[in-house]
C-alpha cells in the first residue's frame, strides 16, 4: 500500500466505513455525549490513556474525519477543527502567548485578524507589530525578544500580496518562533505551507474548503516541526500543564504538543467547538476541492484576460499578472495558480464602485469569499470599514476597489455579468 | 524525567505518573529511529492502572543525550543499567521491532532482571534490506517516509485514529525526524547485523508474549512465530488488518493482549 495522494485523501481521509450500519458517506453524530463502557474507561477518556470521545465540545466523530482530513491534505500531525476561523486564530494565539508576548503580523489581512491583534489582544497585554508580508527584512527586523509567533496569510486580503513562506520560515527558524499561516486563500491545493517550513496553519474552512457557503468552521493544523523545548518562550507547552497530573506537553507528545494544548485548553476552557452538522458540509465540499480549485484558476485566468483589456477598469491586481510586485513569489510557491480573488479598480472611484456592485445580476454582494457562486464586494465600506484611514492605507485599500471571489459557473457568464456591472459604472459616473 | 548515565541526559517517559522502582515495573524499549513516542498509547495506559512505566528515549534518540549505541547486545546492556540507575530489581520488557530484538537479547543476558519478555512485531533477526540501508544513509527523509508508509496498515493511510484529530503517518514521520540524524542508519545496522536471537530464544525461560500484526510488511508475521516456536514459554497474538505500527495504529487492541499478560 502506498500513501494515498491529495486527490484521494480529499475523499477518504480520516474515514474508515462504519463496520456496524455500512454508512458510505460520513455519519452525522448529532450528539453531546457519548456513552461510558465503565468508569474505568472514562476515567482512561478523560486522562488521554486512549482515543475516544466524552463531550462534543472536546470532539465528535463526525468532527474527528474532518480534523483528520484537514491534518491529511496539510501534512499536519493533527489538526483541530472550530467554530470559524476566527475562532482557529483565537485559540493559537491563545496557546502559544501569555500576557507581555508580542505577535508579528501582516498588515494585509482580514480587518477582524487586525482588530484581534490590535485591540482585543492589546486589553489582556499581548501586543503586536504590523508588517508587509512580502518584505521578509522588514518581519525580521520586527521580531523582539518576547515575540512568540509570526503569522500572516500566503496571499493577503484583500491585497494579493504573496508571502515568500520559505523566505520568512528561514527568518522564524533563526529567531525560534514559529511560522503560523493562514492557507485560507490558497487551501492546500495550491500550497502547503507546511511543507515549505511553516509549523501551524489555520483555515476559515468556510471557504475554499467548504466551498458551498453553507457552513461556517475553521480549521488548526498543527505541522509536528517546531521544537517547542529550543529555548524558554513556550512555557505553554514545555512547563507542567494544569491538566493532567501537570504533565510537560513536549516531553510528553512531542510533535503533538500543540495540537494537544488547543484540545486540552483551548477547546475545554473556551470551546469553540464546531457543529457535527457544519463537519459534514464542510467534508462534503472537501470532497470536490480539487476539482473546484482547479475550475476556481481557469475560471480566473480567463477572467484576468477580459478585465486588463476592459477600459472601465483602471487597474487589476492579482499574482498571476505580471505586473504584480509578488509575481514571481506566486509563480514559484503557487505553480497552480494564485488563487481566485481578483481586486479591481473601477473607474470613477467610490461612485464607480458602488455602481458596478449594484448593477451586476450573476455576481453575489455579500460578506464572503470562496463560495462555488462569484462573489463581488466594496471592501473600503463593509469588510474593512472599522479600520481608520492609516491601516486602510496599510492593508491596501482604496475608494475604488472591488473585490471579486471568482465562482464555478460557466466563465462566459461571469464576463458577461462582469461587463454589465463596469458599463453601469461607466454610465453612473460619466467615465467614458 | 530526565535522569544521568554515563554523563549524559537520558530522558525516560514514565507515563505521566510519578515513577515508584518498588513497583511492578514495564519497561519499553522503541524500534529503529524510534523514540518513547511509539510508546505514547501504551505509556499513559499502564501507568494510569498502577504499572510503573519506563519508556525511555535510548541514547542519542529524540530528547536523550549521547551517541546512538551499535549493537544490540549493547543496548540490552544499557537496558540493564538503566534499571540499575533507577533502582529497579526486575521489570516486564517489551520491546517493539528492534526493541524486540533488545528485550529478547536483555531478557538472555539479564534474566535477573527481567520478569517477563513481550515482543511486539518482531522476531529472532531482522535482516535489513540494502536499499533500505542505502535510502537510511543517503536519503534519511526518505527513509522515514518509506518505513512509516510500510509499517501502516489500512486505517494508518486513511489518516483515521482512534484519538480524533491525530495522523498516523505523518505524525510518525515527525517522530522519526525529532532524531539527529544519521541515527535511523546506526539503528538499522544494529539490528542488521544481530545474530544471536536464536541462542538468546533457546536461553530464555521467562514467559513470552509475541504480538504479531496480520499485515506487518517490516517484519513479516511468519518470523515472529518462528521466535514463538524457539521460546520455551510463549504464546503469540495475532492483530488482523495491522501494520508494524500495531501499538499505535491497534492500541486497543494490543493493549488488550499485554494487560492480562502483564496480570498473570
Amino acid at each position: 500500500m502506498t500513501d494515498y495522494k491529495f486527490d484521494t485523501l480529499s475523499l477518504h481521509a480520516g474515514q474508515s466505513p462504519d463496520d456496524r450500519h455500512g454508512s458510505r458517506a460520513v455519519p452525522i453524530h448529532q450528539t453531546t455525549s457519548y456513552l461510558f463502557d465503565s468508569t474505568e474507561q472514562a476515567s482512561a477518556l478523560f486522562n488521554m490513556e486512549v482515543g475516544g470521545h466524552i463531550y462534543s465540545r472536546l470532539t465528535n466523530p463526525t468532527v474527528a474525519v474532518l480534523e483528520q482530513r484537514l491534518a491529511a491534505l496539510d501534512g499536519g500531525v493533527a489538526a483541530v477543527a472550530v467554530s470559524s476561523g476566527m475562532a482557529a486564530l483565537f485559540l493559537t494565539v491563545l496557546s502559544l502567548t501569555s500576557q507581555g508576548d508580542h505577535i508579528v503580523a501582516s498588515s494585509q489581512m482580514y480587518g477582524a485578524n487586525i482588530n484581534l491583534f490590535q485591540h482585543t489582544l492589546g486589553r489582556y497585554g499581548i501586543t503586536a507589530s504590523f508588517v508587509a508580508p512580502n518584505d521578509p527584512a522588514a518581519i525580521r527586523n520586527a521580531i523582539q525578544p518576547n515575540t512568540k509567533m509570526v503569522f500572516g496569510e500566503v496571499i493577503g486580503n484583500p491585497g494579493m500580496d504573496v508571502m515568500d513562506v520559505p523566505a520568512v520560515a528561514e527568518i522564524t527558524r533563526k529567531a525560534g518562533i514559529p511560522l503560523v499561516i493562514d492557507g485560507t486563500f490558497n487551501t492546500p491545493w495550491l500550497f502547503k505551507p507546511i511543507e515549505h517550513g511553516a509549523n501551524i496553519v489555520i483555515h476559515s474552512l468556510t471557504k475554499w474548503m467548504g466551498g458551498h457557503g453553507v457552513a461556517l468552521g475553521g480549521g488548526i493544523i498543527d505541522g509536528g516541526n517546531f521544537d517547542w523545548g529550543q529555548n524558554d518562550k513556550f512555557p505553554t507547552l514545555t512547563e507542567p500543564h494544569f491538566a493532567f497530573q501537570n504533565v510537560n506537553l513536549w516531553e510528553e507528545f512531542g510533535p503533538l504538543a500543540f495540537s494537544t494544548r488547543v484540545r486540552t485548553e483551548g477547546m475545554y476552557n473556551i470551546g469553540p467547538c464546531l457543529a457535527p452538522m457544519n463537519a459534514f458540509h464542510l467534508l462534503q465540499g472537501i470532497e470536490t476541492l480539487p476539482l473546484r480549485m482547479q475550475r476556481h484558476m481557469e475560471n480566473t485566468s480567463r477572467l484576468l484576460e477580459f478585465l486588463t483589456s476592459h477600459e472601465q477598469v483602471s487597474w487589476v491586481r492579482h499574482p498571476l499578472l505580471a505586473d504584480h510586485p509578488d509575481h514571481d513569489v506566486a509563480a514559484r510557491l503557487m505553480p497552480k495558480g494564485a488563487g481566485s480573488i481578483i481586486a479591481i479598480g473601477v473607474k470613477g472611484g467610490r461612485e464607480g464602485g458602488r455602481a458596478f456592485i449594484e448593477n451586476v445580476e450573476l455576481a453575489s454582494h455579500l460578506a464572503n469569499v470562496g463560495d462555488a457562486k462569484t462573489l463581488v464586494i466594496h471592501p473600503g465600506s463593509t469588510t474593512h470599514s472599522h479600520l481608520d484611514e492609516k491601516a486602510m492605507r496599510a492593508a491596501g485599500l482604496t475608494d475604488d476597489l472591488v473585490r471579486i471571489s471568482v465562482g464555478l459557473e460557466d466563465i462566459d457568464d461571469i464576463i458577461a455579468d462582469m461587463n454589465t456591472g463596469l458599463k453601469a459604472a461607466a454610465r453612473a459616473t460619466g467615465s467614458r | 524525567m530526565h535522569i544521568r548515565m554515563d554523563d549524559q541526559d537520558i530522558f525516560v517517559s514514565t507515563g505521566g505518573r510519578d515513577f515508584d522502582p518498588a513497583g511492578d515495573v514495564l519497561l519499553f524499549i522503541h524500534g529503529s529511529g524510534q523514540s518513547h513516542l511509539s510508546w505514547l498509547l501504551q505509556a499513559r495506559f499502564f501507568a494510569n492502572r498502577g504499572w510503573s512505566v519506563l519508556a525511555p528515549d535510548l541514547p542519542g534518540h529524540n530528547l536523550s543525550g549521547g551517541e546512538p549505541l551499535e549493537s544490540i547486545e549493547e543496548m540490552a546492556d544499557w537496558c540493564a543499567a538503566l534499571l540499575d540507575a533507577l533502582g529497579v530489581k526486575k521489570a516486564v520488557v517489551i520491546g517493539h521491532s528492534q526493541g524486540g530484538l533488545i528485550a529478547l537479547e536483555t531478557a538472555r543476558r539479564h534474566p535477573d532482571r527481567t520478569r517477563k519478555l513481550a515482543v511486539i512485531g518482531s522476531a529472532h533477526a531482522i535482516p535489513v534490506a540494502d536499499p533500505l540501508l542505502d535510502m537510511a544513509r543517503d536519503a534519511e527523509g526518505k527513509a522515514f517516509r518509506f518505513m512509516v508508509s510500510w509499517s501502516h496498515g489500512t486505517e494508518g493511510h486513511r489518516h483515521d485514529h482512534t484519538v480524533p484529530g491525530q495522523s498516523h503517518l505523518l505524525f510518525g514521520n515527525k517522530v522519526m525526524g525529532r532524531n539527529k540524524p544519521g541515527v535511523l542508519l546506526t539503528d538499522l545496522l544494529a539490528c542488521n547485523s544481530y545474530k544471536a536471537g536464536k541462542d538468546a530464544a533457546a536461553a530464555i525461560s521467562c514467559p513470552a508474549l509475541l504480538i504479531l500484526a496480520d499485515r506487518d510488511r517490516m517484519v513479516p508475521k511468519k518470523f515472529g512465530l518462528e521466535l514463538s516456536e524457539m521460546l520455551t514459554d510463549s504464546r503469540v497474538v495475532v492483530i488482523p488488518d495491522a501494520g508494524h505500527f500495531l501499538q499505535s495504529e491497534k492500541s486497543v487492541e494490543t493493549n488488550a493482549a499485554l494487560r492480562p499478560f502483564f496480570l498473570e
